[in-house]
Order: structure tokens, then C-alpha cells, then sequence
């Protein structure tokens, strides 16, 4: 068995009083593709929070690998090692794609070791596969808020794989994507299987076909169910709650 | 890379450069003394404007209170040039003392630096002049870093900054007109001596006096545009368009902040310490709110995300303030004209002369364009709030 | 005692004065008004002129200053602010570039000295409004002093403060303005002209500074720029209430009127003002949205 890149330990949040999170514990083992699903409401991208430092929790443990981050700043969550692609894409709109992706590679985040300029030849070998991952070369002196929904998208993603995240989470990556952009996007997420660690929320159950291994399913911020796609579409608990109306679709 | 590297706009952008130094240096060639000193001082003012371009226009930091940072400079050299002063060695003491001290001692005080008004002792380091000279540097840059921390640290941003920055030198004003025994209030510091080197003394009208605010002027500019193009530059600006993102990309926001808010800060406090050397004085006005707010006019107006552009309208404005200043009449249809200016430059030149001058290169039929992204930014988008 | 409660009450008066336009054109608006204090000053000329050649005493004028600075407020919306909305720091800018327009409009008779021609009343120089005869002297009220002309300040500034909660709170325009503060986008989905209502907001916010203008020319000389140092005092007020929030600009200003008064009383002016801002430094950093707040635009 692998080892588990993401232990989450009863993770708990409560704001006056209403349990958004309640009591998540879940495993992810390095390299795994995890998707999250649930209703809206469900506490997916609460957990997220959690994990990623936006939100502090009120109980519970995270741990990435060995290290304890449970309720450390974001800057320091994501030096450890966790990546996080928001649901409305963030960029440095003013600043090119180039340099939104140099900002990404920059290997120390330290004011004093950054007085220099340009990037190690790692790092720069690194860019040059992630810009063919993504397919932004044609544009990368483009302001990035010039860029297109998709490309947005893609370039964030980028910057979250040049940064080297071991786990990296991605709150619902094809939200406002047309068909074709889905497909190069799922793609992406293909080819970086196994390299790094992925947490998903996605709602599009066509898309979570496409790249899923293992379904874990929230519910009123608690965890519904866990388990290989075949089984969570016949989850008859999982059908009472969530799919109620119809099923997967 | 090369291809990147020599593109139009950054051939044009050394260009200018060049062509500023060059009329920097040569600037005494052309001019007499007494218009040198007065340019002296508006090379000053352009430094002011790289470090509010620094604060404002690259780390999206609007600081309303940079007259603070001036003005502790200019009171740091000023102390210990003030001690140098003739009249201050002929107090009928061994040892320099300045003469409202005297005015504002109490009856049969001793006529000594260390105990003739309350708080005199703390000008006994001033009396070499390096410290005055090093403390016109670190104070401000101290003040910044303190100051910094504690609201960047606290996620505090964009208007909230402003009206901190803004109370700060509100509260730091009056109270050096309060301390009048040792700083003398609202009169300032005046009747200073000359900065001295090697026996060398530099009386304001002297080329060599100008040559020592010019060329650090040169210097920081460079020393600025250097900074904001390593590494860390790229990431400050990256802060200023998305502090979260780069918050989790694993740069600690508020680290980024308080180095470039500081280093604005330096270079502030060090054009105060020049400003001294040319003008021979220090006054609380240093420390008012319409200065301040003029520094970010002349930043505006040259162009706040362009390090020269800034440098250059703080010039220019001055230059033409100065002008106009010549009568009465004039000087006060020029104040109107300078609000029409900044109304018109905000609404429709939001990236100053700066702007204006990245267009042009870009509309110039030479071949094949350069990058698409304004070399300057676009100042129309703002960091929310 | 009583007398440091009462002049701090009436320092707290003013400074909600000013600042009651600020959290219309600020709080609703979003727009930093560094011409406020102008606004203020025109109104306190308008006091001036009204009582040089129309004769009319100060209580009269202020009707008269409430549209002579609510319709320099509406021009200034539709000339300048309308294209600014949303770029907060280009709205200080600007608005700092009017501020200096319209001192220079008042110190050289709208251009008119540059043809020799003076404007009573106008120029450089300072000018006094004369205050009714009734609102001078001074009255004991049970061995306590009463100034009638401070608390005349006061009771206007609450009418003002209680009107403008009354148009915010109870009206159709006032739930409109409410909900453009929130979402302008939302508020216009739904079927409000928010560039109108935005643009009467700003004149009614103007027009307040008109009248603290008024009441201000009754015991302070009247200059170009008596203004200009008006602004950031109410600035400091409306952040330190909380955006938007009328009674966090009142209870600021009460907190800041009475601290002042007191620390005053103790000490000096100048050190009062300091520990003033020292403390509005501190609110900010404690609680950056103010100390009463909601999420706004």
C-alpha cells in the first residue's frame, strides 16, 4: 500500500454554531485521484478551505505526509506542499502569462533570495513541460487577464503544477467550460495521474467519469460514502440524499 | 529570450534612460548655480516620485503619508547639520548648541547639549554628523518596517492603508511642533551649517553640491528599477494583483509588503536628507497632508506604475510650478490649471506620460510590434479596494 | 465637568456634520471625496454672499447652501465621478484635483480678479457671517453656562443626522440607495437607475456639506481653504464608524469629540489631536471594517 500523501483527521468547523464541516476524516494515498462530489451545500468547498488554510477549523487534524498543517497560514500550507485552484480562476491579470508562471516557479519564496533575476535551470526546464501541458505557448507575453475563460484556467492550473504541490486540490476545474475545453482539461488531469496527489470537487458526473478513480461523497458536511465509482452510483444511501431525483447524471 | 529581451519597448525604455541620466550629469553645463540648486531640489522631488511609483504603482501600497518619511529624513541631517551652524558654536559653550534651545531654556539651565531643555540629550549623537547622515536613512526605514508589519500582517489593504498612512504623519505632525525644546516646533530647523567631507564644505550653489544629489538620484533610480525587475520584484506585483493567489503559491504576502513599503520609505527618508543639503532647512511642512497627496500627483501624472515616468512628472510639475510661481497672479491660475490636469490625467491618461509614451513607441511603424502587455501596467484596473 | 462633556459634545457635532455627507458619498458611493471640505467651504460662502447682497441671516441660508452644494455635488457626479465608479483611489485623486479647482475658483473670483474685477465677499482674504442675535448670548441654565450657538450646532446636527436615517431607513430611495451600496449590478437587474439614484445620492451628500458649511462660518473665519483639513477629519470619522453605517459615524464621532475635549482639557489642543488619530489607527488596525460594519461593494 501506498503511503498517504493527505490525512484528514475529523476535521470540524462550526461558524455560530452550524457544523459547515463536520466530523471529515478521509485518506488520500500519494498519487491518488480523489473526486469530491456532493449537493451544493454538502461542505466540499468548506473542506477545501480547511485543508488549504482559508478557513481555520474548530477541530480535528490535517496532516500532509508527516507534517502536521492543520490550521497553519495559506503561505505556509502551500510551501509545504499543497497546490489549490480556486473556483473562479486567480491569475495575476496584469502581469503576462510568462511571468505568471516564473511567479509559480520562483523555487524560494524568500524576499532575499529572489534579488536576482531569472529562474534555475530545473525550474525552467520545468516551465517549458508545463506550457506544453497547457498549451499556452502562442501566448505567453499576453497580459493574463486577456486571456480566455479556458485559457484562465489552464494557466492556473499551470502555475499550481510548476509550483511543485504535492497534493494539489481543484475546486471544480471545468466550471463554465464549453465541451472542447472540458475535454483538454480532463486531459491535463489524465496525464498528471500519478505524479502528484489530486483532490476534485466537480459536480459534471461526465467529467468525473472520465478521470475518477475513487468517489468520496459529502453530505451535510459529513462524509456519505467512499468508494470505486460502480459502487457509489449504486450507493442506495447515496441515492436517498443526493441523487435522489433521478440519479447520476 | 532575446527575442523578449529587445523588443521595441525595452529599446526605447533604456533609450530614455539614458537620455535622462545623460541631462542629469550634464545639467551644470547649461545652467547657473543659483537655477542648479533649484533643480537640485526638483531631483528630489523625482526621487519622491520613484518611491511613491515603488510603493503605489508596483506593490499597489497607496501611501497618503510619505511626508513622514521625508520629513523624518530631512530632521535626522538636519539635527546634526544644525549643530554645525555657526551660530550653534557660538552659544558660549565648548560644545555646539542650537540657539532656540537657548530661547527656550529655563532660567539658569546649563548651556550644554546635555541638559539645557528637556529631551536636549537626545541631540548629543547629532554632533557627528555621520549619524545624522545614517539615521536620515534608518529611522524612516525603521519607522516603515514597524509600521508595516503591523498592518500587513493584519491583511490590511488598499483604502484602509491610505487612511493609516494618512493618520500616522496626521499624528506625527504635531507632535514635533510640540516638542518645541528639541525640535523647535513650528519653525522648524533653520540656519543649518553645510554638509562637510574631508574639510570640503558643500555650500548649496556648488556644482559639487549638486552632483551630490544628482548622482544618488541616478542611482536609486536605477537601484529601483533593478529591484522591481529580479525576481522579487515580479512577485511583489504579483501580490499587488492577487495577494491570495500568491498566497497560495507559498509567498508570504506581508513579507513582500513590508520590504518594498520599506524600501520606499529608505528612499524617501534619504530624498528628505538631500532636500536638506540643497535647501538649508527642515520644517514641519514636510509633514503636511497636501505634500504627501502632491507626491502622488507627480507620480500620477508621469505615471505611477513607471519608475522614470514618476521621476520625471515630479520634474516637470515643479519645474513648471516654479515657473509660474514667478508672479502672483500666475501662481494661483497655476494651482486651478494643476487640479484641471489631475482631473483630465485621471479620467483619460490613467497611465500618465508613461503611458502615453508606451502608446507611441507602440504606434511607431517599425516592423514587427512588441509585447502586447503595456509596459507599465494598466493603472484602470486597480487592486479592489 | 459639565462644560468639558459639552464641549466635547459639540467638537463631536461637527465632526458628524462633516462626516454625515461622507457616509452618503463614501459609505453608499464608495467614492473618497477629497473636495468634501470644498463643498463644505462653498457652503459656508454661500452663508457669506447671501448675507452681503441678499440680506438674508444664516438660518435662511442654509436652505440656500443645501442646493447651491447639492448641485455643484451633481455636476461634479456627472462630470467626473460617473466614469470612476469602482476605482476607489482614482476617486481620491480626482476629487483632489477638484478640491484645488474649486479653491482657486473662490480665492480668484471665478477668474474675474484676473481682469481686475473683485467680488465682495470673494478673493483671498477671509470673511465673517454674522450670526442672529439670539444664537449669542450666552444663558445660565442652573449655574451651568449653555452656549447657545454650540448647541445650536448640535440640535441641527442631529435634525440632519435623524433626516438623512429617516431617507435611508424609511424611503423607496433610501432601500434603492441601500441596495446599490450592496450590489449595484443586483440593483440594477432589478430595475433601479442606479446612475440616477447614484447621482442624486452624491448631490444629497453635497449637499450636506453645504450646510455644515453654514454652521461652521458661524464661529470659524471664513477662507478658501478652511476645507481642506475638514476632509480628513471626516474621513477619519466614517472609517472609524464603519463604512456605511450611520450609527457607527455618529458613535465615532461622539468617541472622538469627547476624547478630544477631555485629552484637551488635560493637556493641550495639539496633543489632543494626536492621541485622536493615534487612536483612530489603533480601531482601524483592531477592527479594519470599522467598528460597525456589513459587507458592501
Amino acid at each position: 500500500m501506498a503511503e498517504s500523501a493527505l490525512t484528514i483527521d475529523g476535521i470540524t468547523v462550526s461558524f455560530d454554531g452550524f457544523k459547515a464541516v463536520d466530523g471529515v476524516s478521509m485518506v488520500i494515498e500519494d498519487g491518488e485521484l480523489r473526486v469530491l462530489i456532493g449537493a451544493n451545500g454538502a461542505g466540499k468547498t468548506t473542506l477545501m478551505d480547511l485543508i488549504s488554510g482559508k478557513t481555520k477549523s474548530t477541530d480535528g487534524t490535517v496532516y500532509l505526509f508527516d507534517e502536521d498543517i492543520t490550521n497553519k497560514q495559506e503561505f505556509e500550507i502551500a510551501r509545504a506542499g499543497i497546490g489549490r485552484k480556486f473556483q473562479i480562476p486567480s491569475v495575476f491579470r496584469d502581469l503576462t502569462v510568462r511571468e505568471n508562471l516564473s511567479v509559480a516557479a520562483t523555487p524560494s519564496p524568500n524576499v532575499s533570495r529572489n534579488l536576482g533575476f531569472g529562474l534555475p535551470a530545473d525550474a525552467r526546464d520545468k516551465l517549458g513541460e508545463i506550457i506544453e501541458l497547457t498549451a499556452l505557448g502562442d501566448v505567453l507575453s499576453k497580459r493574463a487577464g486577456d486571456l480566455s475563460h479556458g485559457q484562465v484556467q489552464w494557466l492556473e492550473l499551470g502555475m499550481i503544477i510548476v509550483q511543485n504541490a504535492r497534493v494539489i486540490l481543484l475546486d471544480e476545474p471545468t466550471a463554465g467550460m464549453t465541451q472542447g475545453e472540458t475535454r483538454k482539461t480532463s486531459e491535463i488531469i489524465n496525464r498528471l495521474k500519478g505524479q502528484h496527489t489530486i483532490l476534485v470537487v466537480e459536480h459534471d458526473m461526465s467529467f468525473v467519469r472520465e478521470i475518477a478513480e475513487k468517489i468520496t461523497v459529502m453530505h451535510l458536511g459529513k462524509v456519505l460514502a467512499e468508494g470505486p465509482i460502480a459502487d457509489i452510483e449504486a450507493n442506495a444511501a447515496v441515492r436517498a440524499a443526493y441523487l435522489g431525483k433521478g440519479g447520476i447524471h | 529570450m532575446n527575442q523578449r529581451f529587445f523588443d521595441r519597448h525595452r529599446i526605447a525604455e533604456i533609450a530614455v534612460y539614458l537620455a535622462f541620466i545623460a541631462v542629469v550629469l550634464a545639467m551644470p553645463a547649461f545652467i547657473d548655480e543659483f537655477t542648479l540648486n533649484r533643480f537640485s531640489k526638483y531631483l528630489v522631488y523625482g526621487m519622491l516620485g520613484i518611491a511613491i511609483a515603488l510603493s503605489w504603482g508596483y506593490a499597489g501600497i497607496l501611501n497618503l503619508g510619505q511626508g513622514l518619511f521625508f520629513g523624518l529624513g530631512a530632521y535626522m541631517v538636519a539635527t546634526s547639520l544644525k549643530l554645525q551652524s555657526y551660530t550653534s558654536l557660538q552659544q558660549g559653550s565648548d560644545t555646539p548648541v542650537p540657539d532656540f534651545m537657548l530661547w527656550n531654556a529655563q532660567p539658569g539651565a546649563p548651556t550644554d547639549l546635555c541638559c539645557i531643555t528637556d529631551g536636549s540629550f537626545l541631540w548629543l549623537p547629532f554632533q557627528a554628523q555621520w549619524f545624522g547622515i545614517a539615521m536620515a536613512i534608518v529611522l524612516p526605514t525603521l519607522v516603515a518596517f514597524l509600521v508595516g508589519s503591523a498592518i500587513f500582517r493584519l491583511r490590511i489593504s488598499g483604502v484602509y492603508v491610505a487612511i493609516i498612512t494618512l493618520a500616522l504623519v496626521l499624528l506625527v505632525r504635531p507632535l514635533i511642533i510640540e516638542f518645541q525644546p528639541v525640535t523647535n516646533g513650528f519653525n522648524g530647523l533653520t540656519d543649518l551649517g553645510w554638509l562637510t567631507f574631508g574639510g570640503f564644505e558643500f555650500d548649496p550653489y556648488l556644482v559639487e553640491t549638486y552632483y551630490v544629489i544628482a548622482i544618488p538620484t541616478v542611482l536609486v533610480l536605477l537601484g529601483a528599477r533593478w529591484l522591481v525587475a529580479t525576481r522579487a520584484g515580479l512577485i511583489l506585483q504579483a501580490t499587488r494583483d492577487d495577494a491570495n493567489r500568491a498566497r497560495y503559491l507559498g509567498f508570504s504576502v506581508a513579507a513582500y509588503q513590508v520590504f518594498f513599503f520599506s524600501v520606499s520609505a529608505a528612499i524617501a527618508g534619504f530624498a528628505g536628507m538631500l532636500y536638506v543639503v540643497a535647501s538649508e532647512f527642515a520644517s514641519p511642512t514636510f509633514m503636511d497632508i497636501a505634500f504627501s497627496i502632491s507626491m502622488l500627483v507627480w507620480a500620477a501624472v508621469g505615471g505611477r506604475r513607471s519608475l522614470l515616468g514618476a521621476c520625471i512628472g515630479a520634474i516637470l510639475i515643479n519645474s513648471i510650478s516654479a515657473a509660474a510661481s514667478e508672479t502672483e497672479m500666475l501662481q494661483e491660475a497655476w494651482k486651478a490649471i494643476l487640479g484641471l490636469i489631475f482631473i483630465l490625467g485621471v479620467l483619460f491618461l490613467p497611465r500618465g506620460l508613461a503611458g502615453l509614451g508606451h502608446d507611441f513607441i507602440e504606434w511607431l511603424p517599425l516592423g514587427r510590434r512588441g509585447a502586447t502587455r503595456p509596459q507599465n501596467g494598466n493603472a484602470g484596473s486597480e487592486p479592489a479596494e | 465637568m459639565a462644560d468639558t462633556i459639552f464641549i466635547g459634545l459639540s467638537l463631536a457635532s461637527i465632526l458628524l456634520l462633516v462626516a454625515l455627507g461622507l457616509t452618503i458619498t463614501y459609505g453608499a458611493m464608495g467614492v473618497i471625496n477629497m473636495a468634501h471640505g470644498e463643498l463644505v467651504m462653498i457652503g459656508a460662502y454661500t452663508a457669506v454672499m447671501a448675507a452681503i447682497y441678499l440680506k438674508l441671516n444664516m438660518i435662511l441660508a442654509i436652505p440656500l447652501a443645501f442646493l447651491v452644494a447639492a448641485g455643484l455635488g451633481l455636476l461634479i457626479e456627472r462630470l467626473v465621478i460617473r466614469h470612476l465608479y469602482g476605482r476607489i483611489l482614482d476617486t481620491l485623486l480626482a476629487t483632489w484635483g477638484i478640491s484645488l479647482l474649486l479653491q482657486q475658483a473662490i480665492r480668484l473670483e471665478f477668474g474675474l480678479s484676473f481682469i481686475n474685477i473683485h467680488v465682495e465677499g470673494l478673493g483671498s482674504g477671509l470673511q465673517n457671517l454674522s450670526v442672529p442675535e439670539f444664537l449669542n448670548q450666552a444663558y445660565d441654565l442652573g449655574g451651568f453656562t449653555v452656549q447657545p450657538y454650540r448647541s445650536f450646532i448640535i440640535v441641527v446636527t442631529i435634525a440632519l443626522a435623524a433626516l438623512t436615517w429617516f431617507l435611508m431607513y424609511k424611503t423607496r430611495i433610501g432601500i434603492q440607495v441601500r441596495a446599490i451600496m450592496r450590489n449595484p449590478q443586483m440593483a440594477a437587474a432589478f430595475g433601479i437607475d442606479v446612475r440616477q439614484v447614484s447621482a442624486l445620492t452624491f448631490a444629497y451628500g453635497s449637499g450636506l456639506a453645504g450646510v455644515a458649511g453654514v454652521m461652521l462660518a458661524g464661529f470659524k473665519t471664513v477662507s478658501p481653504d478652511m476645507g481642506s483639513s475638514l476632509v480628513v477629519d471626516g474621513f477619519l470619522v466614517v472609517v472609524m464608524g464603519g463604512v456605511g453605517s450611520l450609527l457607527g459615524s455618529a458613535a465615532a464621532a461622539g468617541l472622538l469629540g469627547e476624547i478630544n475635549g477631555i485629552i484637551a482639557m488635560v493637556t493641550n489642543d495639539i496633543f489632543a489631536r494626536a492621541v485622536v488619530f493615534a487612536l483612530v489607527i489603533a480601531v482601524i488596525m483592531w477592527r479594519p471594517n470599522g467598528l460597525f460594519s456589513f459587507k458592501g461593494r
